[in-house]
């Protein structure tokens, strides 16, 4: 277990500059928004502007009082709000695969050290694995943490006479990007963030499976790839869970699903550790 | 010991490794000769647990390779492999952290040797400079065998000084050597027995100081025979 921590430690360690990017990236471009649409909107107010018709919220809903809220604010900054996200869903899509042929290639092939470590193999698939899901799990939090500090920053902009309130969680559905990062009900964070995960065990052990037989590998993992996406998707897009006259009733193509997602699951990590323990090759 | 015993491989179509048995022993320095391709590195790396076999067995010291026997093994192979943006200290950091035969007085004993600076960084090194570091996290290690592939190549005259020396020292004395390599003259005096790889198997395996004694013979000498033959 102690060996297991020090290697997520490591994995983390070495991801460290790239996550700080992110979160930077994310920051400035959030707080930039924020205080660039803030101010303008302010000083448009003041400057009598808003009254020619200035405000987009003005346009879209006449019967708005030209007070200014938070959601008003996220709603005219999607393009600076979503981008960092954006990026940072990008970055880490691309590090999931990463996370292992970085071991492979290069001038010093760290893959010989990881897997003559005196830990059992299983460890390393766990501890990418974990260092993956902090890193998403990480910039979700640092995502949530910044949006009351943005909402700080435009209560201090905007004269509390101009300021309309605003809750935090209207203010995250303003943004498409922002809702599907931080969904309003907990069921369809499960959904989200469980489908998520469920990808990335998919991709580890196609990318194993690729490290393990060679070229006729890369066939492997592809066919893989296909017969999980197929599993996943047939009860829903075949059997249609949404189709009210189909043969069967929703919650039974429900508990399919929920099968299926299992069963991948519980294949995808099993041969994981399989491949890295016996098959594996340098 | 080491127990190499019918060790079959194929890569990409081809028979790299075709009945290859041998065994190596404590106290002495083995060297598997070949020339490019003959499977060498290919035997190291399957010792290591880093290649999967057709078929064959391997044992140390009567075991099948497990994740415990890490620690009485070590393995150099011909590159360094640590991270690049890691330190030297952090290397060092890195292996005390996960071997229990981690031997720091050793490590330091070997980077005051090979006068390495701790702050530099792995990616910044010249590859003598990673040769000698790679050495370092392979023998400060307190195991009864040790591995190395191809520790001389593409060194410069001074480094390889300073690792053969290595090779006489107390750092090497009583553990069981199995280096590979096909630039015979450089460690022909160093060892004691030597075993010649052609088509995937052991074709020749003898005591270096006996073919001399008794035949006259280096090994240099046998190696024209078997490969000129």
């Amino acid at each position: 277990m102690n060996r297991y921590l020090k290697l997520v430690h490591m994995e983390v360690d070495r991801f460290k500059y790239i996550l700080a990017g992110l979160m930077s990236l994310t920051l400035i471009c959030q707080f930039g928004a924020v205080i660039w649409w803030t101010k303008s909107a302010v000083s448009n107010r003041e400057s009598g502007a808003w009254n020619n018709g200035g405000s987009m919220a003005y346009s879209l809903n006449p019967s708005h009082n030209g007070n200014l809220s938070f959601t008003e604010v996220i709603s005219n900054t999607q393009f600076l709000f979503m981008i960092p996200i954006l990026i940072s869903i990008g970055v880490l899509a691309i590090y999931v695969f990463l996370i292992w042929y970085r071991d492979w290639f290069g001038r010093n092939t760290f893959i010989y050290r990881l897997l003559t470590l005196p830990i059992a193999r299983r460890h390393i698939y766990f501890a990418k694995l974990t260092a993956i899901l902090l890193f998403i799990f990480g910039l979700v939090s640092f995502q949530l943490a910044l949006i009351p500090v943005e909402k700080l920053i435009f209560n201090l902009i905007v004269p509390s006479d101009m300021r309309d309130p605003s809750y935090i969680s209207n203010s995250i559905y303003a943004n498409p990007a922002l809702g599907m990062l931080i969904p309003w009900h907990f069921d369809s964070f499960l959904v989200y963030y469980v489908i998520g995960i469920i990808a990335v065990l998919v991709i580890f052990a196609a990318i194993l499976i690729e490290r393990s037989y060679g070229r006729l590998g890369i066939l492997y993992a592809i066919l893989y790839l296909g017969i999980s996406a197929f599993l996943l998707l047939f009860p829903m897009v075949g059997l249609g869970l949404d189709n009210l006259n189909g043969y069967l009733y929703p919650n039974e193509i429900f508990a399919i699903e929920l099968v299926m997602c299992v069963a991948v699951m519980a294949v995808s990590v099993w041969l994981g550790c399989r491949l890295i323990s016996k098959k594996i090759t340098v | 010991m080491i127990e190499v015993v019918d060790i079959h491989k194929r890569y990409r179509g081809r028979s790299v490794l075709n009945g290859a048995s041998f065994t190596v022993e404590k106290g002495q320095i083995t060297c598997l000769i070949g020339i490019n391709g003959a499977g060498k590195s290919t035997i190291l790396k399957a010792i290591m647990g880093l290649t999967p076999l057709k078929s064959g067995t391997i044992r140390i010291d009567g075991q099948p390779m497990d994740k415990n026997l890490y620690e009485s093994i070590a393995f150099i192979p011909d590159h360094l492999t640590m991270p690049p943006g890691m330190k030297l200290s952090e290397g060092l950091r890195f292996m005390q952290d996960f071997y229990q035969s981690w031997n720091a007085n050793r490590a330091e004993e070997l980077m005051k040797f090979f006068s390495l600076d701790q702050t530099e960084r792995i990616g910044n090194l010249s590859r003598g400079t990673a040769a000698k570091f790679n050495l370092v996290l392979g023998l400060a290690q307190d195991t009864e065998y040790v591995l190395m592939d191809e520790p001389f190549s593409g060194i410069d005259m001074f480094s390889r000084g300073l690792i053969a020396e290595v090779f006489s020292s107390h750092l090497i004395e009583d553990r069981g050597v199995l280096l590979t390599t096909h630039e015979i003259g450089e460690v022909e005096h160093l060892i004691d027995r030597a075993l010649l790889m052609k088509d995937g198997a052991i074709c020749r395996d003898f005591q270096c100081e006996q073919i001399r004694s008794e035949e006259g013979k280096s090994i240099v000498d046998v190696m024209r025979e078997v490969y000129q033959a």
